[in-house]
Protein backbone atom coordinates (compact mmCIF):
# COMPACT_ATOMS: atom_id res chain seq x y z
CA UNK A 1 0.00 0.00 0.00
CA UNK A 2 1.02 3.36 -0.82
CA UNK A 3 -0.01 6.96 -0.05
CA UNK A 4 0.65 10.50 0.71
CA UNK A 5 3.66 10.80 2.40
CA UNK A 6 1.65 12.97 5.15
CA UNK A 7 2.65 14.93 8.34
CA UNK A 8 3.37 13.75 12.18
CA UNK A 9 3.19 16.58 14.03
CA UNK A 10 4.54 17.16 17.20
CA UNK A 11 1.85 17.96 20.54
CA UNK A 12 4.79 17.74 23.19
CA UNK A 13 8.06 17.25 22.48
CA UNK A 14 9.23 16.13 26.18
CA UNK A 15 12.46 16.09 27.87
CA UNK A 16 14.48 15.43 24.36
CA UNK A 17 13.03 13.99 21.49
CA UNK A 18 15.20 13.78 18.37
CA UNK A 19 15.56 11.81 14.70
CA UNK A 20 17.64 9.41 14.79
CA UNK A 21 18.70 5.96 12.61
CA UNK A 22 21.12 3.49 12.47
CA UNK A 23 24.01 3.51 12.26
CA UNK A 24 24.30 7.68 12.01
CA UNK A 25 27.15 8.88 10.48
CA UNK A 26 30.30 6.24 11.00
CA UNK A 27 33.20 7.40 8.92
CA UNK A 28 33.34 10.83 9.16
CA UNK A 29 35.35 11.79 12.59
CA UNK A 30 37.96 13.76 9.93
CA UNK A 31 35.29 15.81 8.65
CA UNK A 32 34.57 16.61 12.81
CA UNK A 33 31.40 14.02 13.21
CA UNK A 34 30.27 11.50 15.77
CA UNK A 35 28.12 9.41 14.12
CA UNK A 36 25.03 10.17 16.12
CA UNK A 37 22.26 7.82 15.54
CA UNK A 38 20.29 5.91 18.43
CA UNK A 39 21.65 5.33 21.71
CA UNK A 40 19.61 2.51 21.90
CA UNK A 41 20.17 0.71 18.93
CA UNK A 42 18.77 -1.97 19.58
CA UNK A 43 15.40 -0.73 20.26
CA UNK A 44 15.67 1.36 17.47
CA UNK A 45 16.31 -1.43 15.44
CA UNK A 46 13.30 -3.55 16.79
CA UNK A 47 10.44 -1.05 16.76
CA UNK A 48 11.40 -0.27 13.11
CA UNK A 49 11.67 -4.56 12.66
CA UNK A 50 7.85 -4.33 13.73
CA UNK A 51 6.83 -1.93 11.85
CA UNK A 52 8.38 -3.99 8.83
CA UNK A 53 10.56 -1.02 7.98
CA UNK A 54 14.29 -1.36 6.75
CA UNK A 55 15.99 -1.63 10.36
CA UNK A 56 17.99 1.30 10.21
CA UNK A 57 15.40 3.59 8.93
CA UNK A 58 14.74 7.35 10.97
CA UNK A 59 12.67 6.86 13.69
CA UNK A 60 11.87 9.20 17.17
CA UNK A 61 14.53 8.77 20.04
CA UNK A 62 12.02 9.50 23.55
CA UNK A 63 14.41 11.18 26.52
CA UNK A 64 12.14 10.12 29.64
CA UNK A 65 8.63 9.84 27.72
CA UNK A 66 5.58 12.58 28.58
CA UNK A 67 5.36 13.67 24.90
CA UNK A 68 2.73 13.50 22.20
CA UNK A 69 2.30 13.20 18.49
CA UNK A 70 -0.56 13.29 15.61
CA UNK A 71 -0.23 11.99 12.14
CA UNK A 72 -2.37 13.20 9.59
CA UNK A 73 -2.71 10.28 7.98
CA UNK A 74 -3.39 6.78 8.63
CA UNK A 75 -0.12 5.20 10.22
CA UNK A 76 1.21 1.97 11.50
CA UNK A 77 3.49 3.00 14.56
CA UNK A 78 5.21 0.46 17.27
CA UNK A 79 6.69 2.04 20.12
CA UNK A 80 10.10 0.12 22.27
CA UNK A 81 12.41 0.79 24.77
CA UNK A 82 11.73 1.75 28.71
CA UNK A 83 8.14 0.55 29.80
CA UNK A 84 5.87 3.26 29.70
CA UNK A 85 2.11 3.68 29.40
CA UNK A 86 1.88 4.24 25.63
CA UNK A 87 -1.90 5.24 24.25
CA UNK A 88 -3.79 6.08 21.23
CA UNK A 89 -6.77 8.82 21.96
CA UNK A 90 -6.21 7.36 25.81
CA UNK A 91 -6.80 4.03 24.72
CA UNK A 92 -3.74 1.98 26.24
CA UNK A 93 -1.60 -0.01 23.47
CA UNK A 94 1.12 -2.72 23.84
CA UNK A 95 4.66 -1.70 23.70
CA UNK A 96 7.02 -3.92 21.14
CA UNK A 97 3.92 -3.94 18.70
CA UNK A 98 2.68 -2.32 15.54
CA UNK A 99 -0.72 -0.73 15.83
CA UNK A 100 -2.30 1.11 13.17
CA UNK A 101 -3.60 4.02 13.86
CA UNK A 102 -6.22 6.44 12.30
CA UNK A 103 -5.82 10.02 10.58
CA UNK A 104 -5.49 12.74 13.39
CA UNK A 105 -5.35 10.47 16.38
CA UNK A 106 -3.27 11.19 19.28
CA UNK A 107 0.04 8.73 20.15
CA UNK A 108 1.24 9.49 24.12
CA UNK A 109 4.21 8.20 25.61
CA UNK A 110 3.83 8.23 29.07
CA UNK A 111 6.73 8.85 31.77
CA UNK A 112 9.07 6.03 31.83
CA UNK A 113 9.34 5.49 35.84
CA UNK A 114 12.35 2.99 35.56
CA UNK A 115 14.16 0.83 34.73
CA UNK A 116 15.56 2.58 31.67
CA UNK A 117 15.11 5.68 30.25
CA UNK A 118 14.62 5.84 26.30
CA UNK A 119 11.67 4.98 24.07
CA UNK A 120 11.55 4.54 20.86
CA UNK A 121 8.78 5.76 18.03
CA UNK A 122 8.71 3.58 14.64
CA UNK A 123 6.26 4.66 11.69
CA UNK A 124 6.12 2.65 8.98
CA UNK A 125 7.58 4.86 6.23
CA UNK A 126 9.88 6.38 8.40
CA UNK A 127 10.51 10.06 9.49
CA UNK A 128 11.46 11.77 5.97
CA UNK A 129 13.86 14.44 7.31
CA UNK A 130 15.87 15.28 4.62
CA UNK A 131 19.58 13.60 4.55
CA UNK A 132 22.65 14.87 5.73
CA UNK A 133 25.51 13.59 4.50
CA UNK A 134 23.79 9.96 4.31
CA UNK A 135 22.09 10.16 7.60
CA UNK A 136 19.00 11.65 9.07
CA UNK A 137 20.07 11.17 12.36
CA UNK A 138 20.28 14.12 14.96
CA UNK A 139 23.33 15.34 16.30
CA UNK A 140 22.98 17.65 19.31
CA UNK A 141 26.24 18.56 19.52
CA UNK A 142 27.10 19.98 16.52
CA UNK A 143 23.21 21.43 16.14
CA UNK A 144 22.95 19.00 12.77
CA UNK A 145 20.55 16.37 10.99
CA UNK A 146 17.14 15.61 12.13
CA UNK A 147 14.58 18.32 12.47
CA UNK A 148 16.50 21.86 12.19
CA UNK A 149 19.57 19.89 14.36
CA UNK A 150 17.57 20.11 17.60
CA UNK A 151 14.94 18.35 19.58
CA UNK A 152 11.43 18.56 19.08
CA UNK A 153 9.23 20.68 20.45
CA UNK A 154 4.92 21.13 20.54
CA UNK A 155 3.86 22.57 16.82
CA UNK A 156 6.88 21.14 14.78
CA UNK A 157 5.41 19.41 12.07
CA UNK A 158 7.64 16.09 10.24
CA UNK A 159 7.69 14.86 7.08
CA UNK A 160 6.46 11.06 7.16
CA UNK A 161 7.82 8.70 4.46
CA UNK A 162 5.06 6.54 2.14
CA UNK A 163 4.50 3.24 3.56
CA UNK A 164 5.27 0.24 1.20
CA UNK A 165 3.60 -2.48 3.96
CA UNK A 166 1.32 -2.28 6.17
CA UNK A 167 2.87 -4.11 9.16
CA UNK A 168 0.44 -3.91 11.91
CA UNK A 169 -0.49 -6.79 14.36
CA UNK A 170 3.23 -8.12 14.43
CA UNK A 171 5.31 -8.20 17.94
CA UNK A 172 8.33 -8.67 19.48
CA UNK A 173 8.56 -11.71 21.02
CA UNK A 174 9.15 -11.67 25.18
CA UNK A 175 12.23 -13.80 24.23
CA UNK A 176 13.89 -11.21 22.40
CA UNK A 177 12.59 -8.13 24.14
CA UNK A 178 15.74 -6.65 25.93
CA UNK A 179 16.13 -6.25 29.69
CA UNK A 180 16.21 -3.47 31.52
CA UNK A 181 17.48 -2.60 34.82
CA UNK A 182 18.73 -0.15 37.90
CA UNK A 183 22.39 -2.12 38.21
CA UNK A 184 23.60 -2.54 34.49
CA UNK A 185 26.61 -5.16 33.55
CA UNK A 186 28.18 -3.56 30.49
CA UNK A 187 30.78 -5.31 28.69
CA UNK A 188 33.60 -3.60 27.69
CA UNK A 189 37.13 -4.04 26.08
CA UNK A 190 40.70 -3.10 28.18
CA UNK A 191 42.23 -0.25 26.18
CA UNK A 192 43.45 1.53 23.94
CA UNK A 193 45.27 3.27 26.50
CA UNK A 194 45.23 1.25 29.95
CA UNK A 195 47.97 -1.38 31.08
CA UNK A 196 50.97 -1.51 31.01
CA UNK A 197 51.77 1.95 30.25
CA UNK A 198 48.96 4.41 31.53
CA UNK A 199 46.98 2.79 34.33
CA UNK A 200 47.85 -0.25 37.13
CA UNK A 201 46.58 -3.78 36.87
CA UNK A 202 44.58 -2.21 40.23
CA UNK A 203 43.44 0.58 38.87
CA UNK A 204 42.29 -1.64 35.82
CA UNK A 205 40.40 -4.20 38.85
CA UNK A 206 38.99 -1.51 39.95
CA UNK A 207 37.48 -0.08 36.72
CA UNK A 208 36.20 -3.70 35.76
CA UNK A 209 35.16 -4.17 39.85
CA UNK A 210 33.12 -1.08 41.19
CA UNK A 211 29.86 -0.16 40.89
CA UNK A 212 29.75 3.27 39.00
CA UNK A 213 26.90 5.69 39.74
CA UNK A 214 25.67 7.39 36.66
CA UNK A 215 25.60 11.73 37.09
CA UNK A 216 22.31 13.36 36.15
CA UNK A 217 24.14 15.79 33.85
CA UNK A 218 24.60 12.97 31.06
CA UNK A 219 23.40 13.09 27.79
CA UNK A 220 23.78 11.83 24.34
CA UNK A 221 27.52 13.52 24.23
CA UNK A 222 28.73 11.66 27.21
CA UNK A 223 27.76 9.24 30.51
CA UNK A 224 29.61 11.06 33.27
CA UNK A 225 30.52 8.35 36.04
CA UNK A 226 31.81 9.34 39.52
CA UNK A 227 35.68 10.91 39.83
CA UNK A 228 38.17 8.47 41.55
CA UNK A 229 41.27 8.65 41.76
CA UNK A 230 43.44 6.14 40.00
CA UNK A 231 47.30 5.11 40.83
CA UNK A 232 47.83 5.60 37.34
CA UNK A 233 51.12 3.99 36.07
CA UNK A 234 53.27 6.86 35.46
CA UNK A 235 53.56 10.46 37.40
CA UNK A 236 52.68 12.91 34.20
CA UNK A 237 51.05 12.69 31.05
CA UNK A 238 54.60 14.41 29.99
CA UNK A 239 54.53 16.83 26.81
CA UNK A 240 50.94 16.11 26.45
CA UNK A 241 50.20 17.66 30.13
CA UNK A 242 50.56 17.20 33.90
CA UNK A 243 47.74 15.09 34.80
CA UNK A 244 48.59 11.13 33.88
CA UNK A 245 45.49 11.02 32.31
CA UNK A 246 46.88 13.14 29.67
CA UNK A 247 47.91 12.08 25.91
CA UNK A 248 48.26 13.56 23.05
CA UNK A 249 45.09 14.29 21.00
CA UNK A 250 43.79 11.31 19.20
CA UNK A 251 40.79 9.92 17.51
CA UNK A 252 38.08 8.44 20.11
CA UNK A 253 35.33 5.72 19.58
CA UNK A 254 31.89 5.53 20.76
CA UNK A 255 31.81 3.67 23.80
CA UNK A 256 35.07 5.20 24.71
CA UNK A 257 35.45 5.49 28.27
CA UNK A 258 37.34 8.55 28.81
CA UNK A 259 39.25 9.07 31.88
CA UNK A 260 39.15 12.57 32.05
CA UNK A 261 41.98 13.74 34.98
CA UNK A 262 39.97 11.57 37.93
CA UNK A 263 36.55 11.45 36.43
CA UNK A 264 35.08 8.89 33.98
CA UNK A 265 32.93 9.35 31.02
CA UNK A 266 31.56 7.04 28.50
CA UNK A 267 31.24 8.69 25.23
CA UNK A 268 27.68 9.25 23.55
CA UNK A 269 27.20 9.17 20.43
CA UNK A 270 27.13 12.89 19.71
CA UNK A 271 30.49 13.44 21.51
CA UNK A 272 33.95 14.73 21.07
CA UNK A 273 35.42 12.99 17.84
CA UNK A 274 39.11 13.59 19.28
CA UNK A 275 40.75 14.68 22.52
CA UNK A 276 43.49 14.27 24.73
CA UNK A 277 42.39 11.94 27.57
CA UNK A 278 43.43 8.22 28.61
CA UNK A 279 40.50 5.70 27.19
CA UNK A 280 40.65 2.82 29.35
CA UNK A 281 38.20 0.75 27.58
CA UNK A 282 35.98 0.58 25.49
CA UNK A 283 32.33 -0.48 25.56
CA UNK A 284 31.38 -3.40 22.85
CA UNK A 285 29.41 -2.27 20.04
CA UNK A 286 26.82 -4.92 20.96
CA UNK A 287 26.27 -3.47 24.50
CA UNK A 288 25.94 -0.27 23.74
CA UNK A 289 22.61 -0.05 23.34
CA UNK A 290 22.92 -0.61 27.62
CA UNK A 291 24.32 2.80 27.36
CA UNK A 292 20.63 4.61 26.05
CA UNK A 293 19.02 3.18 29.07
CA UNK A 294 20.84 4.34 31.71
CA UNK A 295 18.95 6.80 34.00
CA UNK A 296 20.36 9.60 34.93
CA UNK A 297 19.65 9.67 38.73
CA UNK A 298 21.00 6.73 40.68
CA UNK A 299 21.43 3.77 37.66
CA UNK A 300 24.69 2.07 38.63
CA UNK A 301 27.29 0.47 36.25
CA UNK A 302 29.64 -2.51 36.50
CA UNK A 303 31.91 -3.06 33.59
CA UNK A 304 32.06 -6.75 32.41
CA UNK A 305 35.88 -7.14 30.81
CA UNK A 306 35.44 -9.04 27.60
CA UNK A 307 37.40 -9.74 24.69
CA UNK A 308 37.35 -8.67 20.95
CA UNK A 309 36.29 -11.92 19.75
CA UNK A 310 33.82 -11.76 22.91
CA UNK A 311 32.48 -8.13 21.58
CA UNK A 312 32.25 -9.39 18.17
CA UNK A 313 30.06 -12.66 19.22
CA UNK A 314 28.00 -9.85 21.43
CA UNK A 315 27.36 -7.69 18.11
CA UNK A 316 26.58 -11.11 16.41
CA UNK A 317 24.17 -12.36 18.85
CA UNK A 318 21.98 -8.51 18.64
CA UNK A 319 21.59 -8.93 14.69
CA UNK A 320 20.58 -12.50 14.77
CA UNK A 321 17.89 -11.62 17.02
CA UNK A 322 16.72 -8.85 14.99
CA UNK A 323 15.17 -10.64 12.62
CA UNK A 324 11.58 -12.16 11.26
CA UNK A 325 12.45 -15.43 13.49
CA UNK A 326 11.68 -13.04 16.59
CA UNK A 327 8.47 -11.53 15.46
CA UNK A 328 5.08 -13.00 15.73
CA UNK A 329 1.53 -12.26 15.65
CA UNK A 330 -0.96 -10.68 17.46
CA UNK B 1 -2.37 12.47 53.50
CA UNK B 2 -4.68 13.82 51.23
CA UNK B 3 -2.08 17.05 51.13
CA UNK B 4 -1.81 18.71 47.55
CA UNK B 5 1.54 18.42 46.02
CA UNK B 6 3.90 20.16 43.46
CA UNK B 7 5.48 17.57 41.30
CA UNK B 8 8.95 17.87 39.56
CA UNK B 9 8.29 16.56 36.01
CA UNK B 10 11.94 15.75 35.05
CA UNK B 11 14.67 13.64 37.47
CA UNK B 12 17.47 15.11 38.32
CA UNK B 13 19.27 17.47 40.91
CA UNK B 14 16.35 19.83 42.49
CA UNK B 15 17.41 23.44 43.37
CA UNK B 16 15.69 25.74 45.36
CA UNK B 17 17.37 28.73 44.16
CA UNK B 18 18.38 30.04 40.89
CA UNK B 19 21.83 30.68 41.76
CA UNK B 20 23.88 30.35 44.93
CA UNK B 21 23.48 33.32 46.22
CA UNK B 22 19.66 33.65 45.53
CA UNK B 23 16.76 33.84 48.16
CA UNK B 24 14.72 30.64 47.70
CA UNK B 25 12.06 30.76 45.32
CA UNK B 26 9.46 29.89 47.59
CA UNK B 27 9.83 29.35 51.67
CA UNK B 28 7.22 27.54 54.17
CA UNK B 29 4.27 29.96 54.66
CA UNK B 30 4.64 31.76 51.25
CA UNK B 31 1.61 32.36 49.62
CA UNK B 32 2.16 31.16 45.80
CA UNK B 33 0.03 31.82 42.49
CA UNK B 34 -0.69 29.29 40.01
CA UNK B 35 2.34 28.94 37.29
CA UNK B 36 4.75 30.07 40.13
CA UNK B 37 8.35 28.92 39.94
CA UNK B 38 8.98 26.81 43.26
CA UNK B 39 12.18 25.36 42.08
CA UNK B 40 14.39 23.96 39.26
CA UNK B 41 15.24 20.65 38.51
CA UNK B 42 18.64 20.14 36.48
CA UNK B 43 19.07 17.18 33.70
CA UNK B 44 20.88 16.41 31.05
CA UNK B 45 22.90 19.47 31.88
CA UNK B 46 19.36 21.32 31.59
CA UNK B 47 17.58 23.26 33.94
CA UNK B 48 13.79 22.90 33.82
CA UNK B 49 11.54 25.55 35.82
CA UNK B 50 8.85 23.48 38.82
CA UNK B 51 5.95 25.24 38.39
CA UNK B 52 2.94 24.94 40.98
CA UNK B 53 -0.12 24.04 38.70
CA UNK B 54 -2.46 26.03 41.21
CA UNK B 55 -2.38 28.65 43.93
CA UNK B 56 -1.93 28.17 47.52
CA UNK B 57 0.56 28.38 50.18
CA UNK B 58 3.71 26.59 51.27
CA UNK B 59 2.79 24.05 53.93
CA UNK B 60 6.22 22.37 53.72
CA UNK B 61 9.53 22.30 51.27
CA UNK B 62 9.91 18.55 50.62
CA UNK B 63 13.13 18.46 50.01
CA UNK B 64 16.92 19.58 50.56
CA UNK B 65 18.42 21.62 47.95
CA UNK B 66 20.53 19.74 45.43
CA UNK B 67 18.54 16.21 46.34
CA UNK B 68 18.63 13.73 43.39
CA UNK B 69 14.74 13.14 42.53
CA UNK B 70 13.02 11.01 40.34
CA UNK B 71 10.19 12.34 37.85
CA UNK B 72 6.58 12.73 39.31
CA UNK B 73 8.53 12.84 42.97
CA UNK B 74 7.04 15.42 45.57
CA UNK B 75 8.79 18.71 45.90
CA UNK B 76 6.67 21.49 48.18
CA UNK B 77 3.15 20.40 49.90
CA UNK B 78 0.68 23.27 49.53
CA UNK B 79 -2.33 24.06 51.50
Amino acid sequence: MSGSAGILHVTDGGLQTTVQDYPGRPGMLAQGFYPAGAMDHLALRAVNLVVGNPLGTAALEITLGGVGFRPDRAATVCVGGATAPVTVDGEEVELWTSHRVPAGSEIRVGIAEGPGFRQYLAVAGGIAVPELFGSRSTYTMGALGGHEGRGLVSGDELPLGAETDAAAGRRLAAGARPEHARDWQIEAVRGPQATPDFLTEEDMDTLFGRWWTVDPNSNRTGIRLESHKFDWARSSGGIAGGHPSNILDNPYAVGSINVNGDLPVILGPDGPTAGGFVVAATIAHGAFWKVGQLRPVGDRIRFREVSVEDAIEIDNELTGRLTEASIESV
Amino acid sequence: MAAKTIKSPYPGTFYRRSSPEAEPYVSEGDEIEAGQVVGLVEIMKNFHEIKSDEAGRVVSVLLENEALIEAGQDVIELG
